[in-house]
Protein backbone atom coordinates (compact mmCIF):
# COMPACT_ATOMS: atom_id res chain seq x y z
CA UNK A 1 0.00 0.00 0.00
CA UNK A 2 2.82 2.34 0.96
CA UNK A 3 4.52 1.68 -2.37
CA UNK A 4 1.42 2.70 -4.27
CA UNK A 5 1.25 5.93 -2.31
CA UNK A 6 4.93 6.62 -2.81
CA UNK A 7 4.56 6.21 -6.57
CA UNK A 8 1.19 7.89 -7.05
CA UNK A 9 1.99 11.15 -5.24
CA UNK A 10 4.94 12.16 -7.48
CA UNK A 11 3.01 10.91 -10.53
CA UNK A 12 0.10 13.19 -9.66
CA UNK A 13 2.45 16.10 -9.09
CA UNK A 14 4.18 15.50 -12.43
CA UNK A 15 0.93 15.17 -14.34
CA UNK A 16 -0.32 18.43 -12.81
CA UNK A 17 2.87 20.18 -13.96
CA UNK A 18 2.52 18.78 -17.46
CA UNK A 19 -1.10 19.91 -17.82
CA UNK A 20 -0.37 23.38 -16.44
CA UNK A 21 2.55 23.90 -18.80
CA UNK A 22 0.72 22.53 -21.82
CA UNK A 23 -1.73 25.43 -21.48
CA UNK A 24 1.10 27.91 -22.13
CA UNK A 25 1.51 26.70 -25.70
CA UNK A 26 -1.58 25.31 -27.37
CA UNK A 27 -1.47 21.99 -29.13
CA UNK A 28 -3.86 22.75 -31.99
CA UNK A 29 -2.65 23.00 -35.57
CA UNK A 30 -1.48 26.57 -36.22
CA UNK A 31 -2.69 26.48 -39.82
CA UNK A 32 -6.14 25.23 -38.83
CA UNK A 33 -6.47 27.85 -36.09
CA UNK A 34 -5.41 30.67 -38.42
CA UNK A 35 -7.83 29.58 -41.13
CA UNK A 36 -10.70 29.44 -38.67
CA UNK A 37 -9.93 32.85 -37.16
CA UNK A 38 -9.08 34.81 -40.32
CA UNK A 39 -11.09 36.43 -43.09
CA UNK A 40 -9.77 38.43 -46.02
CA UNK A 41 -11.39 41.71 -47.11
CA UNK A 42 -10.92 43.68 -50.33
CA UNK A 43 -10.65 47.39 -50.95
CA UNK A 44 -11.05 48.94 -47.52
CA UNK A 45 -8.14 50.68 -45.83
CA UNK A 46 -6.71 49.71 -42.47
CA UNK A 47 -8.26 52.64 -40.61
CA UNK A 48 -11.78 51.99 -41.91
CA UNK A 49 -11.41 48.27 -41.25
CA UNK A 50 -10.33 48.94 -37.65
CA UNK A 51 -13.24 51.34 -37.20
CA UNK A 52 -15.57 48.64 -38.54
CA UNK A 53 -14.10 46.21 -36.01
CA UNK A 54 -14.79 48.73 -33.23
CA UNK A 55 -18.39 49.14 -34.42
CA UNK A 56 -18.78 45.35 -34.52
CA UNK A 57 -17.42 44.93 -31.00
CA UNK A 58 -19.68 47.66 -29.63
CA UNK A 59 -22.65 46.09 -31.43
CA UNK A 60 -21.82 42.87 -29.64
CA UNK A 61 -21.66 44.64 -26.27
CA UNK A 62 -17.90 44.77 -25.74
CA UNK A 63 -15.86 47.38 -23.92
CA UNK A 64 -12.50 48.12 -25.58
CA UNK A 65 -9.48 47.26 -23.43
CA UNK A 66 -6.76 48.33 -25.85
CA UNK A 67 -6.69 49.74 -29.37
CA UNK A 68 -3.51 50.42 -31.31
CA UNK A 69 -3.58 51.85 -34.80
CA UNK A 70 0.08 51.19 -35.62
CA UNK A 71 -0.13 47.52 -34.65
CA UNK A 72 -3.73 47.38 -35.91
CA UNK A 73 -4.75 45.47 -32.81
CA UNK A 74 -7.90 45.79 -30.70
CA UNK A 75 -8.67 43.81 -27.55
CA UNK A 76 -12.10 43.94 -25.94
CA UNK A 77 -14.04 42.31 -23.11
CA UNK A 78 -17.71 41.54 -22.56
CA UNK A 79 -18.95 40.76 -19.09
CA UNK A 80 -21.95 38.49 -18.69
CA UNK A 81 -22.32 35.36 -16.58
CA UNK A 82 -18.95 34.69 -18.21
CA UNK A 83 -16.05 36.90 -19.31
CA UNK A 84 -15.57 36.92 -23.06
CA UNK A 85 -12.31 38.44 -24.33
CA UNK A 86 -11.45 38.90 -27.97
CA UNK A 87 -8.39 40.24 -29.80
CA UNK A 88 -8.73 41.39 -33.40
CA UNK A 89 -5.76 42.15 -35.63
CA UNK A 90 -5.68 43.62 -39.13
CA UNK A 91 -2.75 42.89 -41.44
CA UNK A 92 -1.91 43.77 -45.02
CA UNK A 93 -2.24 40.60 -47.04
CA UNK A 94 -1.23 42.20 -50.30
CA UNK A 95 -1.65 45.63 -51.89
CA UNK A 96 -5.42 45.19 -52.27
CA UNK A 97 -6.40 42.95 -49.41
CA UNK A 98 -6.44 43.00 -45.64
CA UNK A 99 -6.59 39.96 -43.39
CA UNK A 100 -8.69 40.34 -40.24
CA UNK A 101 -8.05 37.80 -37.51
CA UNK A 102 -10.02 37.34 -34.30
CA UNK A 103 -9.21 35.04 -31.42
CA UNK A 104 -11.47 34.70 -28.42
CA UNK A 105 -11.48 33.21 -24.95
CA UNK A 106 -14.33 32.69 -22.58
CA UNK A 107 -13.18 32.58 -18.97
CA UNK A 108 -10.27 30.12 -19.03
CA UNK A 109 -11.24 28.40 -22.29
CA UNK A 110 -10.12 29.15 -25.84
CA UNK A 111 -13.01 29.28 -28.28
CA UNK A 112 -12.21 26.70 -30.92
CA UNK A 113 -15.62 26.38 -32.54
CA UNK A 114 -15.42 27.59 -36.19
CA UNK A 115 -19.11 28.56 -36.12
CA UNK A 116 -18.43 31.11 -33.38
CA UNK A 117 -15.83 32.85 -35.56
CA UNK A 118 -18.17 32.69 -38.56
CA UNK A 119 -20.76 34.51 -36.44
CA UNK A 120 -18.21 37.21 -35.59
CA UNK A 121 -17.26 37.72 -39.24
CA UNK A 122 -20.93 37.83 -40.27
CA UNK A 123 -21.40 40.84 -37.98
CA UNK A 124 -18.11 42.36 -39.19
CA UNK A 125 -19.20 41.90 -42.83
CA UNK A 126 -22.25 44.07 -42.11
CA UNK A 127 -20.19 46.72 -40.31
CA UNK A 128 -17.72 46.86 -43.20
CA UNK A 129 -20.59 47.17 -45.67
CA UNK A 130 -22.00 50.10 -43.64
CA UNK A 131 -18.56 51.75 -43.40
CA UNK A 132 -18.08 51.40 -47.15
CA UNK A 133 -21.43 53.08 -47.72
CA UNK A 134 -20.77 55.65 -45.00
CA UNK A 135 -23.80 54.77 -42.88
CA UNK A 136 -23.66 55.62 -39.16
CA UNK B 1 -21.76 -5.85 -6.01
CA UNK B 2 -19.81 -4.88 -9.06
CA UNK B 3 -22.78 -3.67 -11.04
CA UNK B 4 -23.27 -0.28 -9.34
CA UNK B 5 -19.59 0.48 -9.86
CA UNK B 6 -19.79 -0.46 -13.52
CA UNK B 7 -22.90 1.64 -13.94
CA UNK B 8 -21.21 4.63 -12.34
CA UNK B 9 -18.16 4.20 -14.58
CA UNK B 10 -20.39 4.05 -17.67
CA UNK B 11 -22.26 7.14 -16.55
CA UNK B 12 -19.02 9.02 -15.97
CA UNK B 13 -17.66 8.07 -19.42
CA UNK B 14 -20.91 8.97 -21.19
CA UNK B 15 -21.11 12.33 -19.42
CA UNK B 16 -17.53 13.14 -20.45
CA UNK B 17 -18.27 12.14 -24.04
CA UNK B 18 -21.47 14.15 -24.15
CA UNK B 19 -19.68 17.24 -22.82
CA UNK B 20 -17.08 16.84 -25.59
CA UNK B 21 -19.79 16.84 -28.21
CA UNK B 22 -21.62 19.89 -26.90
CA UNK B 23 -21.53 23.06 -28.98
CA UNK B 24 -20.55 26.46 -27.62
CA UNK B 25 -23.16 29.20 -27.10
CA UNK B 26 -23.72 31.96 -29.67
CA UNK B 27 -21.10 34.34 -28.32
CA UNK B 28 -20.99 36.55 -31.42
CA UNK B 29 -24.58 36.49 -32.57
CA UNK B 30 -26.06 39.96 -32.15
CA UNK B 31 -29.16 39.86 -30.00
CA UNK B 32 -32.50 41.14 -31.26
CA UNK B 33 -32.10 44.09 -28.94
CA UNK B 34 -28.80 45.19 -30.52
CA UNK B 35 -30.56 47.82 -32.68
CA UNK B 36 -32.29 49.19 -29.58
CA UNK B 37 -28.96 49.12 -27.73
CA UNK B 38 -27.24 51.02 -30.55
CA UNK B 39 -29.93 53.72 -30.45
CA UNK B 40 -29.56 54.03 -26.70
CA UNK B 41 -25.75 54.05 -26.75
CA UNK B 42 -25.11 56.39 -29.70
CA UNK B 43 -25.55 60.08 -30.54
CA UNK B 44 -24.53 62.18 -33.53
CA UNK B 45 -22.87 65.56 -33.02
CA UNK B 46 -23.34 67.73 -36.07
CA UNK B 47 -20.66 69.90 -37.65
CA UNK B 48 -17.95 69.26 -35.10
CA UNK B 49 -14.32 68.21 -35.29
CA UNK B 50 -13.64 64.67 -34.10
CA UNK B 51 -10.68 65.94 -32.05
CA UNK B 52 -13.00 68.37 -30.21
CA UNK B 53 -15.40 65.53 -29.36
CA UNK B 54 -12.51 63.37 -28.12
CA UNK B 55 -11.10 66.17 -25.95
CA UNK B 56 -14.55 66.97 -24.59
CA UNK B 57 -15.11 63.30 -23.79
CA UNK B 58 -11.78 62.98 -21.98
CA UNK B 59 -12.55 66.10 -19.92
CA UNK B 60 -16.04 64.79 -19.13
CA UNK B 61 -14.65 61.43 -17.98
CA UNK B 62 -12.29 63.30 -15.66
CA UNK B 63 -15.25 65.38 -14.42
CA UNK B 64 -17.03 62.14 -13.53
CA UNK B 65 -13.99 60.76 -11.70
CA UNK B 66 -12.86 58.19 -14.25
CA UNK B 67 -9.25 57.23 -14.95
CA UNK B 68 -8.40 57.00 -18.63
CA UNK B 69 -7.06 53.50 -19.35
CA UNK B 70 -6.69 53.62 -23.13
CA UNK B 71 -6.70 56.29 -25.82
CA UNK B 72 -6.21 55.78 -29.54
CA UNK B 73 -7.00 59.10 -31.18
CA UNK B 74 -6.59 57.77 -34.73
CA UNK B 75 -9.41 55.30 -34.11
CA UNK B 76 -11.47 57.59 -31.89
CA UNK B 77 -11.23 55.27 -28.88
CA UNK B 78 -11.21 56.22 -25.19
CA UNK B 79 -11.60 53.59 -22.48
CA UNK B 80 -11.88 54.55 -18.83
CA UNK B 81 -12.71 53.02 -15.48
CA UNK B 82 -13.42 53.82 -11.86
CA UNK B 83 -14.19 52.01 -8.63
CA UNK B 84 -17.26 53.24 -6.80
CA UNK B 85 -19.45 52.37 -3.86
CA UNK B 86 -22.11 49.78 -4.68
CA UNK B 87 -23.91 49.55 -1.36
CA UNK B 88 -27.64 49.43 -1.76
CA UNK B 89 -29.25 50.58 1.49
CA UNK B 90 -32.36 48.49 0.94
CA UNK B 91 -30.29 45.36 0.31
CA UNK B 92 -28.11 46.13 3.35
CA UNK B 93 -31.16 46.63 5.55
CA UNK B 94 -32.71 43.37 4.28
CA UNK B 95 -29.62 41.27 4.85
CA UNK B 96 -28.94 42.73 8.30
CA UNK B 97 -32.54 41.98 9.25
CA UNK B 98 -32.14 38.39 8.02
CA UNK B 99 -28.91 38.06 10.02
CA UNK B 100 -30.61 39.40 13.15
CA UNK B 101 -33.56 37.04 12.70
CA UNK B 102 -31.24 34.08 12.22
CA UNK B 103 -29.32 35.07 15.35
CA UNK B 104 -32.56 35.39 17.30
CA UNK B 105 -33.73 31.96 16.11
CA UNK B 106 -30.45 30.31 17.04
CA UNK B 107 -30.36 32.25 20.29
CA UNK B 108 -27.35 31.39 22.45
CA UNK B 109 -26.56 28.31 20.34
CA UNK B 110 -24.51 29.75 17.53
CA UNK B 111 -25.09 33.10 15.95
CA UNK B 112 -24.17 32.12 12.41
CA UNK B 113 -25.89 34.88 10.44
CA UNK B 114 -23.72 35.45 7.38
CA UNK B 115 -25.97 37.34 4.99
CA UNK B 116 -24.02 40.53 5.72
CA UNK B 117 -21.12 39.21 3.64
CA UNK B 118 -23.40 39.05 0.59
CA UNK B 119 -24.16 42.77 0.63
CA UNK B 120 -22.86 44.56 -2.47
CA UNK B 121 -19.82 46.59 -1.49
CA UNK B 122 -17.93 48.13 -4.41
CA UNK B 123 -18.25 48.18 -8.18
CA UNK B 124 -15.67 48.51 -10.95
CA UNK B 125 -17.18 50.50 -13.83
CA UNK B 126 -15.53 50.34 -17.26
CA UNK B 127 -16.62 52.19 -20.32
CA UNK B 128 -15.56 52.72 -23.90
CA UNK B 129 -16.34 55.76 -26.00
CA UNK B 130 -15.80 55.48 -29.74
CA UNK B 131 -16.17 58.42 -32.09
CA UNK B 132 -16.86 57.86 -35.77
CA UNK B 133 -16.72 60.82 -38.18
CA UNK B 134 -18.55 60.80 -41.50
CA UNK B 135 -18.02 62.68 -44.75
CA UNK B 136 -20.63 65.31 -43.86
CA UNK B 137 -18.54 66.65 -40.98
CA UNK B 138 -20.67 65.01 -38.27
CA UNK B 139 -19.34 62.73 -35.57
CA UNK B 140 -21.23 59.74 -34.19
CA UNK B 141 -20.31 58.75 -30.64
CA UNK B 142 -21.10 55.41 -29.10
CA UNK B 143 -20.61 54.49 -25.47
CA UNK B 144 -20.69 51.00 -23.92
CA UNK B 145 -20.56 50.58 -20.15
CA UNK B 146 -19.98 47.48 -18.03
CA UNK B 147 -19.62 46.90 -14.35
CA UNK B 148 -18.50 44.24 -11.91
CA UNK B 149 -20.00 44.35 -8.43
CA UNK B 150 -18.18 42.80 -5.47
CA UNK B 151 -19.79 41.85 -2.16
CA UNK B 152 -18.36 42.48 1.31
CA UNK B 153 -16.39 39.23 1.07
CA UNK B 154 -14.75 40.39 -2.15
CA UNK B 155 -16.62 37.91 -4.33
CA UNK B 156 -18.10 38.93 -7.67
CA UNK B 157 -21.84 39.25 -7.14
CA UNK B 158 -22.67 40.58 -10.62
CA UNK B 159 -20.94 41.41 -13.89
CA UNK B 160 -22.97 42.92 -16.67
CA UNK B 161 -23.39 45.49 -19.40
CA UNK B 162 -25.36 48.57 -18.36
CA UNK B 163 -28.68 48.58 -20.21
CA UNK B 164 -30.38 51.40 -18.31
CA UNK B 165 -31.27 54.03 -20.95
CA UNK B 166 -31.26 56.80 -18.30
CA UNK B 167 -27.54 56.26 -17.66
CA UNK B 168 -26.68 56.78 -21.33
CA UNK B 169 -29.14 59.68 -21.62
CA UNK B 170 -27.47 61.41 -18.68
CA UNK B 171 -24.00 60.77 -20.04
CA UNK B 172 -24.81 62.14 -23.50
CA UNK B 173 -26.47 65.22 -21.96
CA UNK B 174 -23.20 65.89 -20.13
CA UNK B 175 -21.16 65.15 -23.26
CA UNK B 176 -23.23 67.64 -25.28
CA UNK B 177 -22.43 70.29 -22.69
CA UNK B 178 -18.74 69.27 -22.71
CA UNK B 179 -18.58 69.49 -26.54
CA UNK B 180 -20.12 72.97 -26.36
CA UNK B 181 -17.59 74.01 -23.72
CA UNK B 182 -14.77 72.56 -25.84
CA UNK B 183 -15.90 74.51 -28.90
CA UNK B 184 -16.09 77.68 -26.82
CA UNK B 185 -12.61 77.01 -25.47
CA UNK B 186 -13.89 76.83 -21.86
Amino acid sequence: MKHYLLISVPMLALSACASQNSAITASDSQVHVRQMQTRVYDSLDKRDTLRSVLATLQDLGFVIDTADYEMATITATRLQEYQLRVTVTVRDRNSNQLAVRANARVDDQTIDDPRTYQDFFTVLDKAIFLTRHNVD
Amino acid sequence: MRKPGLLLALLAVSSVLSSCGSTQPDYFSPSQSSVVARKMQARVYFSVEESDVMSAAAALLQDMGYSIDEVEARLGVISASKRANATNRLQAFGTLTLDSMKCALTFLMACSGNYYGEIDDVQDIRLTLVSMPNDSGDVAVRITIQRTIYDKRGRVSEQSTITDADVYESMFAKLSKAVFLEEQGI
